[in-house]
């Protein structure tokens, strides 16, 4: 029974035009999201491999130059963009690409390729994600708003009845039609990103196989979600007119205020730092209490030294048998570490914290959790720049450690006056980055996992409830 | 005596139906929260562009109360060997928030607004670090009244007026309505004029309740003359989509193929339309590489620092006049600006790329943004607001302008080494950003509104038309 009333659904969507174009507009958008994905990433990557290049061969080749001067030229960490940025390039718009590894700073990423965007992408930004998020609850929409409430009004959900036809039968029969046909556009558009994903030169995420089949179980939890509760709520409607309007309030709700209004509120009941302030705090703190002339940086620069020559037995900076300049630029260093520490930590904490209460709006808009678990499971989420910024400070660390130490182990009485040359700038690190497992990415998204449990056993429920009482009434009349 | 019958008739429906009220009510809470969050977003800018300059400005008249002191006997020149330091010469350059940046964020969440601009720093360095704000904040996008015009009030619209003819025909009214004297356009007309008139009351309210809260009171010129317009862009918006619903309406179709029918425009117009023409204009004139960009920035650095001694006397044979016999300032610093100065010039062409790219950007929009009219409203609304991209372009390329005039002014004390004079610290000009005059903002943007009203009264004749001959199948009925 069930595939009798899925075949006929079949045989009906073909048959209406509105569906068909429906169907097309968004198997079209689908499609042109993928291939300029895409285009989009494999640029990015391009760029990347020749600036690597570049910062290799400019490092190598800076010539004679003192360590801790070469420190603050220093090098940059590009950011990878992995093959599943195709798919849903989630924030990789939004977050920088380069983190100058400066001395004495912890630099944000810069060249954000959003400043470089004309102004009316702040709209919308074509992407595959971004299409089946929006387009396909829609296209659910349009499938199902009458499955129910059309068949009460031209009487043939009587003549189901009559015919032996269950509620479960009639639910399952309806939602398996209209799931098939938009699962297989998102299969359609997942297939088509990971064909594409494949191609030479885009870096594959670790896990990038489980990642996909997380990224395929997503979507179809997604489209039930949005199937259940259309059957639902065109069962519970008199007229296919009032589910049409129900729904259609669902869908902008869901897709287009939910995803808006939950950042929004956040940002207004949790704000993140002024970025200009942020910025001058962080240059402030990080460097006066320790270069300043207040008595407390003059002390705690006397206690660097005292504990030196402590350390050495000696009496004076000219007994040290090592160059004091580069342990005192490196003590700084180590002191403003914990500074970028405390205010970084500050910074991610109010992320977090408008992250979590823009969660809360997940339980009005299933698209707000199902974008979360998208963005980490394709790795261009906010806890995936966090890791990539963090490994990269890390780096930035012991890149300028070893810079000071050279200064310190050589530098001798030469002090800021010493030079290394090419051969010890050819011997230094890359950064090397290494993307986090599948593991790592989901552990912040659980929540929004739970919320869109919550939201397909709800839509199951509604779904059931609606075409039983359904059933009820029509046996009442 | 029947128009006004019905339209009384339909007031008291519209208040007395629940939905309606209730659609009504939220889109009056959210522009009111529009208002109030885009007055406390503008204010924050404001204040964090008025901290940041008085900041700069204290440091610069510390500055000069130093030279003050050397030039007056005060101090020993000795005694303050940097005093009047031609490279230390800086300024701030602040592009406060647009005049009506509270009414739409535009690109302002993703640029810069203030430099410090010093010699010491490169053009690629004067925007500083800036790029603290939360990423997922970002690629929300703000909840302002532009959004709530461009987004919301259509979709209210949509919900309030989808029915207005079908809802009688499928309940088998109409017939009745028609039986009295009073033709179907002169019906249609005062159910729009109801529904739409309402909506329109609460966006003037709205905007007029936004103008006095981003004041903070009563507005002054500037504010209302580009208020002016921007009543001007949403009344256009407004028109647009009236007419467009009209025609919707006149074609007297069953109300959920209209509400499909609207939707499905309002998807294209809105999401489809500005994600393509924003891909495309990407596509077609794609921006020169940041990555790029900065590399050949910094191999530039690299190779002037390294071949600074040929620098120098470069520059020696260019101004013999700046050989100094008693040069005690540093040769570091000669060999900062020369490097610094060689970076800016190599970079120009690039930067220009840059600039270009943004214009044919622009240009290409220009033309391309009449087939997407809310693509169209949202760049008329932002370059009112003085959020646009343009604004934010000529800042930048103003920024880096006036730090090459600072330079041409003290280019000579610098490499001679000699300190500024008070007259000459005081000659240094300070920056001042200078918004858009009114007149050229109304050129630019009456065409685009005009186009908007066009297209409203067009498809309000061509629903005419259609009513007219739906009257004529009736009467022949």
């Amino acid at each position: 029974m069930i595939r009798a009333i899925a075949s006929k659904e079949f045989t009906q969507y073909w048959r209406d035009g509105r569906v068909v174009t429906v169907f097309g507009i968004v198997a079209l958008l689908g499609l042109a999201a993928t291939v300029t994905g895409w285009s989009a990433v494999s640029a990015m990557e391009r760029e990347r491999a020749a600036a690597v290049a570049m910062d290799r061969e400019i490092w190598d080749t800076q010539g004679l130059k003192n360590p801790h001067s070469a420190a603050h030229f220093s090098r940059y960490a590009f950011q990878p963009t992995f093959n599943l940025a195709v798919f849903d390039p989630g924030l990789t718009e939004y977050v920088g690409n380069a983190i100058w590894l400066e001395a004495h700073y912890r630099d944000p990423a810069t060249l954000r390729p959003i400043e470089d965007a004309v102004e009316i992408q702040r709209i919308a930004q074509l992407n595959p994600a971004w299409v089946i998020q929006v387009f396909a609850p829609l296209l659910i929409f349009v499938l199902l708003y009458g499955a129910v409430a059309a068949e009460r009004e031209s009487g043939t959900l009587r003549q189901l009845m009559a015919a032996g036809v269950r509620p479960v039968s009639l639910l399952l029969g309806k939602a398996v039609s209209a799931f098939s046909l938009t699962g297989l556009l998102v299969c359609g558009v997942l297939v088509g990103s990971a064909f594409l994903m494949s191609a030479e030169g885009i870096e594959a995420l670790p896990d990038t196989g489980l990642r996909t089949v997380g990224l395929v179980v997503l979507y179809l939890v997604y489209l039930a979600v949005f199937v259940f509760l259309a059957l639902g709520v065109s069962a519970l409607s008199s007229r296919s007119r009032t589910a049409l309007a129900g729904l259609l309030g669902i869908w902008i709700v869901a897709t287009v205020l939910g995803p808006r209004v939950g950042p929004e509120v956040a940002g207004a009941l949790a704000p993140a730092p002024s970025a200009p302030e942020f910025a001058a705090r962080l240059e402030r703190e990080s460097s006066d209490p320790f270069w300043g002339s207040s008595e407390e940086a003059v002390e705690r620069r006397q206690r660097v030294m005292d504990g030196l020559l402590a350390e050495y037995g000696v009496e004076t900076v000219a007994q040290l048998p090592i160059n004091y300049d580069g342990y005192l630029l490196q003590a700084s260093e180590e002191f403003g570490n914990e500074v970028f520490d405390a205010m970084y930590d500050e910074l991610w904490g109010s992320y977090e914290r408008q992250r979590a209460i823009a969660r809360v709006f997940a339980l009005i808009s299933p698209t707000l959790a199902a974008q979360n678990v998208s963005m980490a499971l394709a790795g261009t989420g906010i806890h995936a720049y966090r890791h990539f910024a963090d490994e990269a400070e890390q780096f930035r660390r012991e890149f300028v450690l070893l810079l000071n130490q050279e200064m310190i182990d050589h530098g001798g009485a030469e002090g800021y006056a010493y030079v290394s040359g090419n051969d010890f700038w050819e011997q230094n690190p890359d950064f090397e980055y290494a993307a986090p497992g599948i593991g790592a990415a989901v552990r912040g998204v659980w929540g929004d996992v739970m919320i869109l449990l919550l939201w397909l056993a709800l839509a199951i429920a509604v779904a059931a409830a609606g075409v039983r009482r359904g059933f009820l009434g029509e046996m009442a009349a | 005596m029947i128009a006004p019958a019905i339209l009384a008739h339909e007031r008291r429906a519209l208040l007395q139906d629940r939905l309606p009220v209730v659609l009504l009510g939220l889109f009056a809470l959210i522009c009111l929260f529009a208002s109030l969050r885009g007055a406390e977003k503008r204010e924050a800018m404001e204040e964090a562009a008025t901290a940041f300059e008085a900041e700069h400005l204290q440091q610069a008249s510390d500055w000069r109360e130093r030279v003050v002191a050397v030039e007056s006997g005060a101090v020993a020149p000795e005694d303050d060997p940097w005093a009047g330091l031609a490279m230390d010469v800086a300024r701030p350059a602040v592009a406060a928030p647009g005049p009506l940046a509270d009414f739409s964020q535009g690109v302002t969440a993703v640029h810069p607004f203030t430099s410090g601009v010093s010699l010491w720093r490169s053009v690629d360095r004067l925007f500083g670090n800036y790029q603290f704000q939360s990423p997922n904040e970002i690629r929300a996008g703000s909840i302002d009244l532009a959004f709530a015009v461009l987004f919301i009030m259509p979709l209210v619209m949509i919900a309030l007026a989808f029915g207005a003819l079908s809802r009688d025909k499928d309940t088998g009214r109409l017939g009745l309505l028609l039986s009295h004297p009073i033709s179907v356009r002169e019906l249609v007309r005062s159910k729009l004029l109801v529904r739409l008139g309402a909506v329109f009351v609460i966006l003037v309210v709205a905007l007029f309740a936004g103008l006095f809260i981003g004041a903070g009171g009563v507005p002054g010129g500037e504010r209302l003359g580009r208020f002016g317009f921007w009543f001007l862009a949403a009344s256009g918006y407004f028109a647009f989509w009236a007419g467009a619903i009209y025609w919707s309406v006149s074609l007297n179709r069953k109300s959920e193929t209209t509400a499909m029918m609207m939707i499905g425009f309002w998807v294209l117009n809105s999401l489809v339309g500005p994600a393509v023409l924003a891909a495309a204009a990407q596509l077609i004139h794609p921006a020169p590489s940041q990555l790029a960009f900065l590399s050949t920035a910094r191999a530039v650095s690299n190779e002037a620092y390294r071949s600074r001694s040929d620098v120098m006397q470069g520059m020696l044979l260019d101004h013999p006049e700046l050989t100094v016999e008693n040069y005690t300032i540093p040769e570091y610093i000669r060999v900062s600006y020369l490097v610094t100065q060689t970076v800016d010039r190599s970079v120009e062409p690039v930067l220009d790329d840059f600039e270009a790219v943004q214009r044919r950007r622009q240009a290409f929009l220009s033309l391309m943004q009449y087939a997407a009219p809310a693509a169209l409203a949202m760049r008329s609304i932002n370059e009112i607001s003085g959020t646009d991209l343009a604004r934010q372009v000529r800042f930048e390329v103003e920024v880096r302008d006036y730090k090459r005039v600072i330079a041409r002014q003290v280019e000579g004390k610098v490499l001679s080494g000699e300190r500024l004079t008070v007259a000459e610290v005081d000659a240094v000009p300070s920056y001042s950003f200078r918004e858009s005059d009114l007149g050229a903002v109304g050129r630019n943007v009456l065409f685009p509104i005009g186009y908007l009203f066009a297209l409203g009264m067009l498809a309000a004749a061509l629903a005419r038309r259609n009513l007219v001959r739906l009257q004529t199948r009736f009467r022949e009925a």
